[in-house]
């Protein structure tokens, strides 16, 4: 066996943040470390535009390291090293430029893992990622060590773990089936095998978890506002993505179609409406963000799984340029320059709701194209609630506490979401082409155009409706508000009972009996008797 | 064949010239221990090539001559007894040293005089003389358990010796009736005597006698006392030797010289009386407050363990090819045993001089300031208790393996449950030397009285780890179907 | 030497053992020369002979003990994974231990009856006989008591009192076991499988019980393993070497022996004792993390833990799949690699902060960081972490429940997983997440301590990332099972 075959440009993707992880811990290094981030995603973003190579084999690594790409897993590969980028020069001023080794560390170790979801063929190397994306977020979700912050946490590993362990049953049946590592091989093989409706549920769940399917999405409002901006940023447009990843790569065909199908508009529409009830403007977006993941699981249960990631790209770019506008909006205390903050938000937001001309009007285009009608119309009716929420969302922010002094480097600052924005305005139109194979001249018609105005208009106004008629407001989580305090109590170890320790009876009497019997023995008469007896009883037991 | 009679000669000599020179009797012990080293060497290298040795002082012959024969068991047991003598004397050298007043004038023409009587008895054939060398041993080992001279003391030797001459009488009177029957004493011509029907009486007869001597169960109850009195030196000797050599006369009675009128429930039935003793002296030895008392109550069930041989080797057994694993067994364990609790006894005298006690409570912690007496002490124990990688195991395996091939599975039992029972009497003393700190100040012993039970113990382990040199040696003379084993 | 190779890796550790001793309390210098170059020749030893086996060469030493008791040494290659972990272990552990007694009294006693533990460890590696194997075994639980209650105070003496009252009965079952099995069957080398046949099957299962009853109580199986949390009394090496290298390995090496070498894999199915096994197992591997997670005091956390995480390797043993027992024989060196760790930095906490609840450990993390990070290394490989140690062989014994039509168990390990979260994530939220009570003190300045304790974290790391290599224990399990249990 080869120790290597294969470029070393993936490999070295992976290791580079790592390795820039272990550098922020050095001495030197720990109270700037925070620096380092922008540099980790750059060798991904390097390997996202190169022609698509050989894979890499390391067999002696984990259970046998490969690791390789396809041009969809290559367009979320340059999504989500743009974003980390992005998020990580976010992250170089005011609070966020404060933080300590720990959180530039652990965002190291999350980007890898965000990166290796994408790049591995092997089971082994993808459960590695993926733990490494879902566990190691949870220092940036607990980052700022206030109570919402650490209870957001609680929540978050706990279901974390569950969808980890899960996930490994999930895989182990897949794998024990295949009787390979190779993750092709395992969707084959669940295609066919007897029990895969167990692996496909626990899949589902261990997946889902972390993609947000309702009714496991509980822990995303609480970690998206508990986090701080940057790391909100990526938590919603790329650490999420794993599962949606995860999914796509595992999931038969058609496996689990209606399940998804049914979970997925539930999420898509009841988070929109549900995230009405949220003050903090983080909130209202992770529920966007579970709506929109909603979506994206109902579109791969209803066969449109090979335009998910085209959808998905969108998504990413957008809703992490969202989450930074809410930052640069609270370093932003004149008013002329919080309405721009507000209009390039809106800006994004038009596009996430799929308003004509935006990238996300081509984005939802596509993805409807494979689904049924009735289907299809249920894509456009998201629109809907997409405006309403994000038009709330809007407002939240504008409603934001205004600080004294506008942060330093302000107009930098709102380049970073602005580039991403654009990116999510523009890449749609680029790759049009390229993923519907009809120039994208074709598509655009007058009544295409009404199409997609049609339900943002609707949805603006019952967002305006709601900014005069605000609906009931409620602390973060939603469901986890009715289960939290049963699952408590419920998990509650009871204490250890003390037990004294027992003497050893049984021998004390034995012995007991044994000194009574010698009492006996040591009279004269006693031994006389037996003397006799036992000569007698040898004579007479001889021939 | 010279070898035998120096290894009867010598000790004998060595009491004599210690009686006339008492300031020489260390050293005249010492060169008795030397003189039967060699000589027992001498005589398993020549067993190994020739097979047994045979001897007839006088040359008159047998049966009107003293036969004396040497086979692999014998010299097992004379080994047994050379090491526990040695070192017994190294550590009675300091506490009996010459010109230290009664006491020391009297252990060592004693100790002396009990090897000779040990000697002769494992190397003679001849009952009669047999009873000489029983009587002589009896006179011996209550002189050594009176020689304290404290009431006490005084009443246990004389509730011992009342023990010792019932049972001299009645293995004499099995004697005469077996001489009025045959005409002859000789346990080689014996076997191959026409049977008489008085046979039965007089074997048991004598079985029961030997039987009080070797203290199973139920005459033990001399054993305690006697023990509970003499000195450390002389309770290793009368613990770990006296008994063994009526025991093997038992054994050899019922295995060599009349295996034929044997009926198997006699040998059930003492093998019971063995299996008792084996869980009647472990219970008590779990009641026993003092040290030596425990030691004491372990040596009744260790002599139980012996017995459990009867029905593996003795009647009929004796020519199944079993026979040989029960015979190997029960040496390895008569001799780890002797090793074993001669070592312990020396220990706890020397924790009893230490601190003035021997009772659990005084003795905590002692392991502290006696490392190498405990490290000892721990050796034997786990000799007692039969664990590997010590001799008794060897034994205790032999005998399991024996009792299983036989069939009969139950004795395994009782000797494994007998183990862990004396785990758990042994455990206590144990763990008091361990315990805390101890006492800071005690009467330090001397080094080579620390060394004797170190040497004793170590040779107990030893023997297990190194077993397969006197298994050799233990097959002379047996019979060829109980050579080859399993 | 190819003959004697075998006893000369006994005598490495047998002949320090005796000597050490002998030697005077305040003779430091030469006791921990003496103990650290027999473990430094030990694992040169090993060395050589790992490279020889894995060409393919075999050894064998044998003694007559007496008829049909044959001392025989024939290390294969499952001794050596036993054996190559233990001497590894061995080494860093006498790092650990001289830094640890540094000043403390009875050290020559320690060291003396310390290095014996592992000469009867390795003994019993090498064994290749049953026979042989039980006497190192009683060895080993001998030269064990004085390291229990070495600290001669009431707890240590209860612990050494209940550690016999286990152990010994344990012995007397296995003796009784191999005893009935040879006395049927002759002398039984693991090298030749034994002609069980003479057995009817009743038979059969009732030894194969009183072996599991007698292996069990070491391996820490329910209900027999009252012993391990109580021997917790004893100091910190002791409890690294009760738990990570020698008493509850020789258990579960034991029961990998009996179930593969003695009865071999396809009886123990044919007999239907496999599947209790694997549900004995699977019950001590979730009751185990049930009482870990009630435990206040760090060492009892660990050590219910280890009751917990030992039966893995009975499970993949049991489950009798080709990947159940790679994955529960690569356990074996996992398990000692993590569980060591954390005694190790257990030892650290108590030794250098005072830290022997849980409580103490809020906020260690800033002034202990080379401990807390090993720690938190060492328990994340617990959880079953990926790409730590303990991730491997939960996949490979997943995949082998699987195979073996036993997909409960999967279910266990799912479980298993979820509960070692829950006793292991709050010492980790404590160490980084709670602030530092006001009188918490600690340093690290003694290297003796966390040096070893950080090394075998990294292992636990290394041999998780490279597992797939053929020199990782994962890949040396599975040169075992393809080159000696799948013709």
């Amino acid at each position: 066996m080869t120790p290597w075959s294969g470029p070393l440009l993936p490999f070295l993707v992976l290791a580079w943040p790592l390795l820039l992880a272990v550098v922020s811990i050095l001495p030197r290094v720990r109270d700037h470390a925070v620096r380092l981030l922008p540099l980790g995603p750059v060798p991904a973003l390097w390997l996202a535009f190169q022609p698509l190579g050989e894979p890499t084999l390391i067999p002696d690594m984990l259970l046998g390291v490969q690791l390789g790409l396809d041009p969809a897993r290559q367009l979320l590969l340059g999504m989500t090293a743009t974003l980390w980028i992005i998020a990580g020069l976010a992250a170089q001023w005011g609070n966020d430029a404060r933080r300590d080794a720990i959180y530039a560390g652990f965002w190291g170790l999350t980007l890898t893992g965000s990166l290796g979801v994408l790049l591995s063929l092997d089971v082994g190397t993808f459960y590695v990622s993926f733990a490494a994306v879902s566990l190691a977020a949870w220092f940036l979700v607990v980052e700022e060590r206030t109570t919402t912050a650490l209870r957001a946490g609680r929540v978050y590993i706990v279901m974390a773990f569950c969808g980890e362990v899960a996930l490994l049953v999930g895989l182990l049946i897949g794998v024990s089936h295949a009787g390979s590592l190779e993750i092709e091989a395992v969707r084959n093989g669940l295609a066919t095998a007897p029990n895969a409706g167990v692996a496909i549920t626990f899949l589902v769940i261990g997946f889902g978890i972390k993609a947000g399917l309702l009714p496991l999405h509980v822990w995303l409002s609480p970690a998206h506002s508990a986090a701080p901006v940057p790391a909100s940023a990526v938590l919603s447009g790329a650490i999420v993505k794993a599962g949606l990843v995860g999914l796509l790569v595992f999931l038969p065909n058609g496996a689990a179609g209606n399940a998804l199908l049914l979970l997925g508009f539930a999420g898509a529409y009841g988070a929109a409406l549900w995230g009405l009830s949220q003050t903090n403007p983080k909130a209202v977006l992770a529920y966007s963000t579970v709506s929109q993941m909603g979506l994206m699981l109902a579109l791969i249960g209803g066969g449109a799984r090979e335009l998910v990631p085209y959808y998905a790209v969108h998504h990413g770019l957008s809703k992490g340029a969202l989450f930074l506008l809410v930052g640069v909006m609270m370093a932003t205390a004149t008013t002329g320059a919080r309405v721009a903050v507000l209009v390039a938000a809106g800006f994004v937001g038009a596009s996430l709701a799929g308003m004509a001309l935006t990238g996300g009007m081509l984005a939802k285009a596509a993805v409807k194209a494979p689904l049924s009608d009735a289907l299809a119309d249920a894509v456009t009716l998201t629109s809907v609630t997409t405006t309403v929420i994000l038009t709330w969302f809007l407002w939240r922010m504008w409603q934001g506490d205004r600080p004294a002094r506008t942060g330093s480097f302000w107009p930098l600052r709102l380049a970073l979401p602005l580039l991403a924005g654009g990116g999510a305005l523009a890449v749609p139109w680029l790759l049009w082409e390229e993923w519907k194979g009809l120039p994208v001249e074709a598509y655009l018609s007058l009544s295409t155009l009404t199409d997609s105005l049609l339900p943002v208009a609707a949805g603006l106004v019952a967002g305006l409706l709601l900014i005069w008629r605000p609906l009931p407001q409620v602390g973060t989580g939603d469901l986890l508000l009715l289960v939290e305090q049963p699952l408590a109590r419920l998990a509650q170890i009871p204490p250890e009972r003390k037990r004294e320790p027992r003497e050893i009876h049984l021998f004390a009497r034995l012995a007991e009996v044994s000194g009574r019997l010698e009492t006996r023995l040591v009279r004269w008469s006693v031994a006389s008797a037996v003397m006799l007896a036992l000569t007698l009883a040898v004579a007479f037991l001889t021939r | 064949m010279d070898a035998i009679v120096v290894l009867l000669a010598a000790p004998l000599a060595g009491a004599f010239l210690s009686i006339a020179a008492p300031r020489l009797a260390v050293v005249a012990s010492a060169l008795v221990c030397v003189v039967a080293f060699v000589a027992i060497g001498l005589l398993g290298a020549e067993m190994l090539e020739l097979g047994p040795a045979i001897v007839v002082p006088g040359n008159w012959g047998v049966p009107l001559g003293i036969g004396l024969e040497a086979d692999g068991k014998a010299v097992a047991f004379l080994a047994m007894t050379a090491l526990v003598m040695a070192g017994v004397i190294t550590a009675a050298s300091v506490e009996f040293a010459p010109g230290s007043g009664r006491r020391s004038f009297g252990f060592w023409p004693l100790a002396l005089l009990l090897w000779a009587a040990m000697n002769a008895m494992i190397l003679s054939r001849d009952l009669f003389n047999l009873y000489v060398g029983l009587e002589l041993l009896t006179l011996v080992a209550v002189g050594l358990v009176a020689l304290s001279g404290k009431a006490d003391a005084l009443a246990a030797a004389l509730r011992y010796m009342i023990f010792a001459l019932i049972g001299s009488l009645l293995y004499l009177l099995g004697v005469v009736m077996i001489y009025g029957a045959h005409g002859m004493l000789d346990m080689g011509l014996l076997s191959a005597r026409t049977p008489a029907p008085a046979d039965g009486l007089a074997l048991a007869l004598m079985t029961a006698g030997l039987a009080a001597k070797t203290a199973l169960f139920p005459f033990h109850v001399w054993l305690p006392p006697a023990h509970a009195g003499a000195p450390a030196p002389a309770s290793a000797l009368l613990s770990g030797l006296v008994p063994k050599a009526s025991f093997l006369i038992a054994l050899r009675l019922w295995s060599e010289a009349m295996p034929d009128i044997v009926r198997p429930e006699a040998l059930v039935l003492i093998a019971l009386l063995g299996a008792v003793a084996v869980f009647h002296g472990g219970l008590l030895a779990l009641r026993q407050v003092r040290l030596k008392l425990i030691i004491v109550y372990s040596t009744v069930a260790q002599l139980g363990y012996l017995f459990l041989i009867f029905p593996l080797a003795g009647g009929e057994g004796a020519a199944q090819p079993w026979s040989a694993g029960a015979w190997s067994g029960v040496t390895f364990h008569a001799v780890s045993h002797a090793l074993a609790k001669a070592a312990m006894f020396l220990a706890a005298g020397l924790y009893m001089r230490a601190v003035g006690s021997d009772e659990l409570g005084a003795i905590r912690g002692l392991a502290r300031s006696m490392p190498m007496t405990t490290f000892a002490f721990g050796l034997a124990a786990l000799t007692l208790m039969g664990l590997p990688p010590s001799g008794a195991f060897t034994g205790k395996y032999m005998m399991i393996t024996a009792a299983l091939a036989s069939g009969q599975w139950w004795w395994g039992v009782v000797l494994l449950g007998g183990g862990l029972l004396s785990a758990l009497y042994l455990y206590r003393p144990l763990e008091a030397l361990f315990d805390g700190e101890g006492p800071a100040e005690i009467i330090r012993p001397r080094r080579r009285e620390e060394l004797a039970p170190l040497f004793l113990a170590a040779a107990a382990i030893l023997l297990g780890i190194f077993s397969a040199v006197p298994f050799d040696l233990i097959y002379v003379g047996r019979p060829d179907a109980a050579v080859t084993g399993l | 030497m190819s003959v004697y190779l075998p006893l000369l890796i006994l005598l490495s550790s047998l002949v320090p053992a005796l000597l050490t001793f002998f030697l005077p309390e305040r003779a430091h210098g030469l006791r921990n020369g003496l103990n650290l170059g027999g473990a430094l020749i030990k694992l040169g030893l090993i060395t050589v002979m790992l490279v020889s086996v894995g060409r393919g060469a075999t050894y064998d030493f044998s003694m007559q003990l007496a008829p049909g008791l044959v001392l025989a040494l024939r290390p294969d290659a499952l001794s050596l994974l036993f054996m190559t972990l233990s001497a590894l272990l061995w080494f860093l552990t006498t790092i650990y231990a001289i830094a640890y007694f540094e000043g403390k009294p009875n050290q020559s006693r320690f060291f003396g009856f310390f290095s014996l533990c592992v000469a009867a460890t390795t003994g019993l590696a090498m064994s290749g006989s049953l026979i042989t194997f039980f006497i190192f075994f009683e060895l080993l639980t001998l030269a064990t008591w004085p390291l229990v209650i070495h600290q001669q105070n009431r707890a240590s003496l209860a612990a050494g009192r209940v550690y016999l009252a286990y152990a010994l009965p344990a012995s007397a079952a296995l003796l009784i076991a191999i005893l009935w099995l040879e006395s049927v069957t002759g002398p039984i080398l693991f090298s030749t499988p034994a002609p069980l046949d003479r057995l009817d099957d009743t038979s059969l299962r009732i030894i194969f019980a009183l072996f599991i009853a007698g292996m069990g109580v070491k391996a820490g199986l329910i209900p027999l393993h009252g012993w391990l949390p109580v021997a917790m009394a004893a100091p910190a090496p002791v409890s690294a070497l009760l738990h990570a290298v020698a008493v509850v390995k020789a258990g579960a090496f034991g029961i990998a022996r009996i179930t593969i070498d003695v009865f071999g894999i396809d009886r123990v199915e044919a007999l239907g004792v496999g599947t209790p096994l694997a549900v004995l197992a699977s019950a001590t591997i979730l009751w185990g993390s049930i009482r870990a997670l009630q435990q206040d005091e760090i060492k009892k956390r660990l050590a219910f833990s280890t009751v917990s995480q030992v039966s893995y390797i009975v499970l993949g043993v049991a489950l009798a799949g080709p990947f159940a027992v790679i994955g529960g024989l690569a356990h074996l060196v996992h398990q000692g690699l993590m569980k060591i760790t954390l005694f190790f930095c257990a030892g650290i906490f108590a030794e250098r902060a005072g830290v022997k609840k849980i409580e103490g450990l809020n906020g260690l993390g800033r002034i202990m960081p080379w401990t807390s990070v090993a720690f938190s290394l060492g328990a994340l490989g617990m959880i079953g972490l990926p790409p730590l140690a303990g991730f491997v062989s939960k996949v490979y014994l997943g995949v082998g429940a699987l195979q073996s039509g036993s997909a409960w168990a999967l279910a266990v390990l799912a479980a298993s997983t979820l509960l070692n979260a829950a006793y292991f994530l709050p010492l980790l939220y404590r160490l980084w997440y709670l602030p530092p009570a006001p009188d918490a003190a600690g340093d690290e300045g003694k290297p003796g301590l966390v040096v070893p304790a950080v090394l075998t974290a990294a292992a636990s790391l290394g041999v998780g990332l490279f597992a797939g290599s053929p020199y990782s224990p994962l890949g040396w399990a599975t040169l075992i099972v393809t080159r000696e249990y799948l013709p």
